[in-house]
Parts: C-alpha cells; sequence; structure tokens
C-alpha cells in the first residue's frame, strides 16, 4: 500500500510521451508498411488467370496471406474496442489509468480499413469467396438480383440451393454494405468515445458529466461492437467456406479478440513503466486485473473453441464437419492439438499465480507467447482454405503443409500489415497524455487495491 | 469445584481505522496467537495482521488436478478398457479423450470446490460447537458495532501484565482477561 497518492502526485497536464521518443519506430514502420503495402497491391493485382485456377497464382495465394494477416492484427483493435466499452458501461473506476490506452488501441481499428480495402475488389474477392463466384456467374445473365436469385433456386447446382437459401445475407451489395457499415459505424463509435475523454483533459473544470455521457453511449456502441466483431468474421473468415455452418464461430473470434486485446494493453503498459511513464497511477495491482482478464478469456477461449469443436464432432453432420475434416488432416492436425496444449493449458499454468501476474519481467513473455499462439490459430482458420475446395484445383491442396513460396508470402502479408498497425498505434501515442489525467475517478484507479 | 482456564486478553477498539493500527502495533511487538474481529471485512486487515498467504490454493490445484485426472480414468477406463463403446463411428481409443471433456472439466470443478469448502473448514479449526471467547460479555457485540482484538494465553510473549499494558498502549479499552471454564 504504502504512500496514498493524492491529486499533487498527478500533474494537471498528465504525462505526455518525450517528443520524438517513439519517431524513430514510427518512421521505420511506416516504411516498412509503405514498401510492403505496394509490393501487396502489386502481388494482388497482377499475374491473375482464369478464375477457376487462380488460386494457384500468386496473387490467389497472397490474397490468404492478406485475410491471414488482417483478421489477425485487427482482433487487436477490436479488443481495445471491447475493453473501452465495457469498461465505460460497467462504470469501473479499477481502469481510468490504463483507459488512455485502450482508446488508443482501439482507434487503430478505422485505419484497419485501409487494410481491408483489397477485399473489395473482384480481382482478389474470387480468390477467396467461392460464393461470390457463382453470384457474378448468375448476375452475369441477368439484369437483376431478384432474377439471380431465381435462377439459383431453380438451378441443379450442387450448392445453389443453399446460395438460394442464404441470398438474403449473401449477396453482393449487402456484403459491401456491411463492410462499410462496420468501419463507419465501430470506427464512429470509438472516434466519439475518444474526443470525449480528450476533451476532459482539457476541461478547467472537468466534471462527471462525460462520464455519465460516455455511459450512456456505450450501451448503445456494445450492439454495435457485437454485431460488428460477429459479422466481421462470419464475412471475410467463414464465407471462406459458405457451405459451413457453425453459430459459435463470431464468439470464437471475440475471445481471440479480447484476449489478445488485454495481453496488448498489459504489454504496452509495462514498457511505458519500463521507460518511465505511469509511475503514479499504475501499480501492480492494475497488472494483477489485467492479468485476471487475460486468464479468464485463456479459459473462454478454451471453452468456446472446444464447444465448436465438440457438437461438430459429437453430431457428426456433413454440413458441419468439412471445416474441421480438413483442419484436422495431416499436419493440420498437429498445430490444432498443439494449439489445445499452447493456447489454453501452457497459458492457464502460467497465469493461474498471482505473483506471475504481478511480475512484468515475466508477464512479457507470456504475452508474447500469446501472440505467437493467436497467429497459429488464425493461421488455421485462414490457410487450410487455399487447399481443396468446391470451385478450386487440388494441386494446391495436394501438400497440406505450405509449401516454400508460401510462407515467404505470409510472412510478407504479416509483417505489411504488422508494420502499419504498429505505425497507427505508435502515432496515437505521440499528442496526448497518457492517461486521462482529469478524470475524477483518475484517484481511485491510481490507488487500486484488490 | 469449578475451575478455569485463562484464554486471553480481550480489547476493545472504537472504529475499524482504530483496530487496523492497533493491529499493526501487536503485529510488530511479535505476536503470534492473536486475532481481530470485526463486523466486517476491512481491506488490508491481514497484511496489517502481517498473516502469511494461505496454503489454501495449493490444495485446491492439488484437488483440481486429482479431479482431472479421476474423471479421465474413469471415463477411460469404462468407456475404452473395459467396455469399448462405439458411438457414431467414433473411435473408442485415445482420441475418445474429447468426449470425456466434460466429465473431466466437471470432476475437476467438483474436486476444487470440495478441497475448497473441506480445507477451509479443516485450516480454521471449523465446524466447532463453542469459542472461549463467548465467555465475554462484551464480544457479543463483534457482531453488531464492536472491534476486538484477542491475544492468547498460548502465545509465547504472552504475560498477565505486559499484554495488558500492550492492550492499553495501542489504545483498547475495555480489557478483559477471558477464562473459560476447564473441562
Amino acid at each position: 500500500m504504502g504512500h496514498f497518492i493524492t491529486s499533487k502526485d498527478i500533474p494537471a497536464d498528465g504525462e505526455h510521451l518525450k517528443k520524438g521518443a517513439l519517431s524513430k519506430w514510427i518512421n521505420i514502420c511506416g516504411l516498412v508498411a509503405l514498401v510492403g503495402i505496394i509490393a501487396s497491391v502489386w502481388l494482388l493485382f497482377s499475374g491473375n488467370e482464369a478464375a477457376n485456377t487462380a488460386s494457384d497464382t500468386v496473387a490467389g495465394r497472397y490474397a490468404y496471406s492478406w485475410l491471414f494477416a488482417f483478421a489477425f492484427f485487427i482482433s487487436f483493435s477490436l479488443g481495445g474496442a471491447f475493453w473501452l466499452l465495457l469498461h465505460h458501461v460497467s462504470n469501473s473506476g479499477w481502469g481510468i489509468s490504463v483507459r488512455r490506452l485502450m482508446e488508443n488501441l482501439a482507434s487503430v481499428f478505422p485505419w484497419m480499413g485501409i487494410i481491408a480495402i483489397p477485399f473489395l475488389f473482384p480481382q482478389v474477392q474470387q480468390h477467396l469467396f467461392e460464393w461470390m463466384n457463382r453470384h457474378r456467374e448468375v448476375l452475369g445473365s441477368v439484369t437483376s438480383y431478384a432474377n439471380a436469385k431465381e435462377i439459383l433456386h431453380h438451378s441443379y447446382g450442387q450448392f445453389d440451393h443453399m446460395l438460394y437459401a442464404k441470398a438474403f445475407y449473401m449477396n453482393l451489395p449487402f456484403w459491401l454494405g456491411r463492410m462499410i457499415g462496420y468501419f463507419v459505424l465501430l470506427g464512429g463509435a470509438i472516434y466519439i468515445l475518444k474526443k470525449i475523454s480528450l476533451a476532459q483533459d482539457t476541461d478547467p473544470e472537468p466534471g462527471v458529466e462525460r462520464l455519465k455521457k460516455s455511459r450512456k453511449l456505450c450501451a448503445a456502441f456494445l450492439p454495435i461492437f457485437a454485431l460488428t466483431a460477429t459479422f466481421l468474421a462470419f464475412d471475410l473468415l467463414k464465407a471462406l467456406d459458405f457451405k459451413w455452418f457453425s453459430t459459435m464461430y463470431g464468439v470464437y473470434f471475440f475471445a481471440g479478440c479480447a484476449l489478445n486485446g488485454m495481453a496488448l494493453l498489459i504489454l504496452t503498459s509495462i514498457l511505458l513503466r519500463r521507460a518511465g511513464y505511469l509511475q503514479t497511477v499504475m501499480s501492480p495491482e492494475h497488472h494483477h486485473i489485467m492479468g485476471k482478464l487475460t486468464f479468464a478469456f485463456v479459459v473462454f477461449w478454451a471453452y468456446v473453441t472446444f464447444s465448436q469443436f465438440f457438437l461438430i464432432w459429437y453430431a457428426n453432420i456433413t454440413e458441419e464437419t468439412s471445416y474441421f475434416l480438413l483442419r484436422n488432416t495431416g499436419n493440420w492436425n498437429i498445430a490444432n492439438i498443439a494449439l489445445v496444449f499452447g493456447h489454453f493449458a501452457l497459458p492457464f499454468l502460467f497465469l493461474i499465480r498471482q505473483d506471475v501476474k504481478k511480475n512484468p519481467a515475466l508477464m512479457i513473455p507470456i504475452t508474447i507467447y500469446l501472440f505467437i499462439l493467436h497467429a497459429l490459430d488464425h493461421y488455421i482458420i485462414v490457410a487450410p482454405e487455399r487447399g481443396p475446395s468446391l470451385t478450386v484445383g487440388s494441386e494446391a491442396g495436394a501438400s497440406l503443409l505450405p509449401s516454400g513460396s508460401v510462407v515467404w508470402l505470409d510472412i510478407l502479408a504479416f509483417v505489411t500489415v504488422g508494420a502499419f498497425f504498429i505505425f497507427v498505434y505508435l502515432r496515437t501515442f505521440t499528442k496526448n497524455s497518457l492517461y486521462p489525467c482529469r478524470d475524477p475517478r483518475i484517484l481511485e484507479s491510481a490507488n487500486l487495491f484488490n | 469445584m469449578n475451575t478455569k482456564r485463562v484464554y486471553g486478553y480481550l480489547a476493545e477498539f472504537k472504529s475499524a481505522s482504530a483496530l487496523y493500527k492497533a493491529a499493526e502495533k501487536v503485529r510488530d511487538a511479535g505476536h503470534k496467537k492473536w486475532d481481530c474481529y470485526s463486523p466486517y471485512p476491512i481491506h488490508g486487515l491481514d497484511k496489517a495482521m502481517g498473516m502469511k498467504k494461505s496454503i489454501l490454493p495449493y490444495l485446491v490445484f492439488c484437488g483440481g488436478t486429482l479431479g482431472i485426472i479421476t474423471a479421465f480414468a474413469l471415463a477411460y477406463t469404462t468407456q475404452v478398457v473395459i467396455y469399448p463403446t462405439v458411438v457414431q463411428a467414433k473411435p473408442s481409443n485415445i482420441f475418445t479423450t474429447a468426449a470425456f471433456f466434460p466429465i473431466m472439466f466437471e470432476l475437476t470443478i467438483l474436486f476444487s470446490g470440495f478441497t475448497t469448502l473441506f480445507g477451509l473448514l479443516a485450516l480454521m479449526g471449523l465446524p466447532r460447537l463453542n469459542h472461549p471467547l463467548f465467555e465475554s460479555r462484551q464480544f457479543a457485540r463483534t457482531t453488531d458495532d464492536g472491534f476486538f482484538i484477542a491475544i492468547e494465553a498460548r502465545d509465547p510473549q504472552f504475560s498477565s501484565e505486559e499484554t495488558k499494558t500492550l492492550l492499553e498502549d495501542v489504545g483498547g479499552s475495555n480489557i478483559e482477561l477471558v477464562e473459560e471454564p476447564a473441562s
């Protein structure tokens, strides 16, 4: 416990990073991202051949790499948005000291829309989303969507009736609208929350109005987040195999978001404290709470992931098993079993002790370990779909381990999107105070004891 | 003939903060067998009393591990070894384990829960029918508005004068020597 922190200990203008403290990293990441994006655009939009064998082209393989990197990095910012919204809506006091970090992480989300732009182009979509290919094929001969739906209805194509039944949701205009809606609505929500929070920092007479306003707004924003996280996962990841069913998929994606969002918040706060910031407002107690939430979501992730597998495995229905048949074959099965122990059992044992959660020297490797396993998790979601499927030839899928050239494409996409993510994330730290210094409850949070 | 045995000294304190500060001083005086009594939990009092961390978490971890092993052994022995049961073309071997997970989960929780409850009762010496402090009339107020410290006679540092002086020095009032009927 020791010294009780009072308002005298907290500077009126908060703590700011030293000017140029991050500029070296921002410049490096910005440069890497710029070069990577130029190379990626060239890879994605050159060398396309006819649609049916397209997945074997470099562009086809790279589309999957890009999707993997995008899904991995957007999950951090979605996690940040979740913790920010939850913190406001539950009227929490403990995390005021780290709320600005949540806001910074969440505010990366709208920028990730730039990475999603390639998914809007048919040249990229044709490799990823087979249902779009069939829709375009049918639309080619008719003028309106209603007519296209009728053609699907009366077609004898193997999966056309499923496309007809799902047409209310899986159609091109609605898909495009949703993609834009996710980034505009949730991005707008995050922007509004951050703006309210920043206005408090300079208000000479700060009161509780902004807290109350944020709480009310968040009650409305939380459903937007839930829909965005769920249907973003449906539209980009689950739709890789449109004939597959799983009601657990949205919450499965969300569990990874919340877990790794919190892990990244822990890592960020530890690095800031190591650099000499956040000394008065944060204590090991904050790391204890954040570690507990990480621990909880390690268990939640395992619970949800196993629930999805278990019901499908037990029921053994043809429409549902395809996902796990692919992923429990050959080398993918080894990776999947590694996930059981690496993503659940080991972190469970790491994080179960209180002194580990309060020890920054141990939490840095643990959070990085969680990121690596999260990357494996998302790789298993995306990469196997590069293999054999309904319309794409079997040659690419013949070897279950990704061939050498594919791994290099994955690494290029990962580094590019990662550099872009870090570039945007670090830039959010440069302008504002590192914590909401005039929040009415900053003292409550600084003197946290649990 | 009725003989009585000294249990220890009981002292009352005005408030939770007075109790907290007194606890720190009693701790620093080096007493081991003593306890604080208050109508509600006081944050940080365990630190002020210098209490060590409980060993209960380790017991619960062992209980949970025992639960998961028990469940796996139970399910595996009955479903695979003794009476292989083929359900919906599922294998009857080590890969059946996925079907055992709910049982493994349940028994882990059950054994952990039991270890928590019974380990807690055992560590606290509960249940017991009576406590020597119930001999004191004023002690009943600990469930209402009284804050007390009791230093037991079996404490190595206990002495009839010095302990009383210590309790007076740390701000205790209504200091009482509690005696229990020897059985």
